[in-house]
């Protein structure tokens, strides 16, 4: 079935109002809004014409530098500089969120992609992992990289990050940490070389104590 | 031409002219003539560091693709176990050498730390690849990797690449075996290598 009728088959469903279709990109998908999405995932894959018994892929995005239309400039990311600081910023992100769902139906052959935009002060999404077992680590991890919150979600901890990690690392406007349990994430400055000279075996400088032969 | 005999000619005692060198005394000369035993001299620095270069059993510890070249290196085309490397242990206790091949994490660099701690003197470290030798590509953005392992362990030998190939990880055991051949005096680490450990930044 074309991603067109399969949207007329959810906008009979949901009323027209709940979604949108576009097709102006390289996949067409139906934006919908946020209290719908469980409804809609739910019609997807129960109705029999449909049968979306697989969801392939759920993605959070930062829309952060981009407008409406998805135009716009990529903001600059933060990371290490080469003297292996963090870089700090003053600029606050103010991008909406996104999560997009991939849907595959094994029985009849077809796709469709949903699409979901929240604001960032209120990065809340309801979960589908009721509907699509695997939404449930998918969803954990958008929750750990992005940090959106999927309400309703049974187990909603960080996946890959550990447990006590503070922020969101796949956010536009995230600062790298220096250092993290005291394992250094900063580097050694690039242009400087550790090992001056060959003959010398310490980074820091040559041996100072007693043990070397000449010394006695 | 004529081939030369290979009997000694009579009346030539052929272990006491190779013995000529030695003053040797009644024990020896009984050793060597009546017992019919053969015997070397040399130090015990020697034999121990021949003993450990020719068996440096690794700790099964594999991080990423680098592992992939170590798993390369250790199966039949490149055959780690020529140069007695090839026992990987599953336990720290029994390992002499730590290859660390591959990315270390923030998550990881703990469990890293205890690895080594674990591991009885005297213990090596390989850094593997560019992530272990110093970030590689996770340099610049990456939040989760610590840049070069050596801020957390000692390290005697880096072996670049990324990942590098078995022939480079086997050079690199080869500048390893070196290093514990010119090895001397106490068993243990020489003493700027424990100061360094000190000055690690690695503290809990």
């Amino acid at each position: 079935m074309e991603q067109k009728a399969i949207y007329e088959l959810l906008a009979q469903k949901l009323g027209p109002e709940a979604l949108s279709f576009h097709d102006e990109g390289i996949e067409p998908y139906a934006e919908v809004t946020p209290g719908r999405i469980h409804a809609a995932a739910q019609f997807l894959r129960d109705d029999e014409r449909l049968a979306f018994k697989q969801l392939m892929c759920l993605t959070g995005i930062d829309w952060d530098g981009y407008d409406e239309s998805g135009k716009g400039k990529s903001v600059a990311i933060l990371g290490y500089t080469d003297e292996g600081r963090a870089e700090t910023s003053d600029r606050v992100a103010e991008g909406d969120f996104g999560v997009v769902y991939s849907l595959y139906s094994h029985q009849h052959g077809h796709k469709f992609t949903m699409r979901v935009r929240v604001p960032r002060t209120l990065a809340e999404v309801p979960t589908v992992s009721d509907v699509w077992a695997t939404a449930n680590w998918h969803e954990r991890e958008v929750w750990d990289l992005v940090g959106i919150r999927f309400t309703g979600h049974p187990n909603l901890c960080r996946m890959l990050m550990e447990d006590h990690w503070v922020g969101h690392p796949l956010r536009k406007d995230y600062e790298m940490p220096e250092e993290w349990d005291g394992a250094p994430l900063g580097g050694r400055p690039l242009n400087v070389n550790p090992f001056p000279k060959a003959e010398d075996p310490t980074p820091g400088g040559p041996p100072t104590g007693g043990d070397s032969p000449a010394e006695g | 031409m004529s081939r030369e005999s290979t009997t000694p000619p009579e009346g030539y005692d052929v272990q006491r002219e190779n013995m000529l060198d030695f003053k040797v005394d009644d024990q020896f000369q009984q050793i060597v003539e009546t017992d019919q035993k053969n015997f070397i001299l040399t130090t015990i620095d020697e034999v121990f560091n021949w003993a450990r270069l020719s068996s440096i059993w690794p700790v099964t510890f594999g991080l990423a693709c680098c592992a992939i070249e170590m798993m390369a290196a250790s199966a039949t085309r490149y055959d780690i176990d020529r140069f007695g490397a090839g026992a990987f242990r599953p336990t720290p206790r029994q390992a002499d050498l730590m290859i660390v091949s591959g990315t270390v994490t923030a998550k990881m660099a703990r469990r890293l730390k205890l690895i080594y701690d674990q591991m009885p003197e005297p213990k090596w470290v390989m850094a593997m690849g560019s992530c272990a030798i110093g970030g590689g590509p996770y340099f610049k953005y990456g939040y989760h990797v610590v840049k070069g392992v050596d801020l957390l362990v000692p390290v005697d030998v880096y072996v670049p690449g990324c990942p590098p190939r078995p022939e480079v990880m086997l050079e690199g055991l080869m500048r390893l075996q070196d290093k514990i051949r010119g090895r001397k005096g106490p068993f243990k680490a020489p003493k700027w290598v424990q100061d360094y450990a000190k000055k690690i930044p690695y503290r809990k």
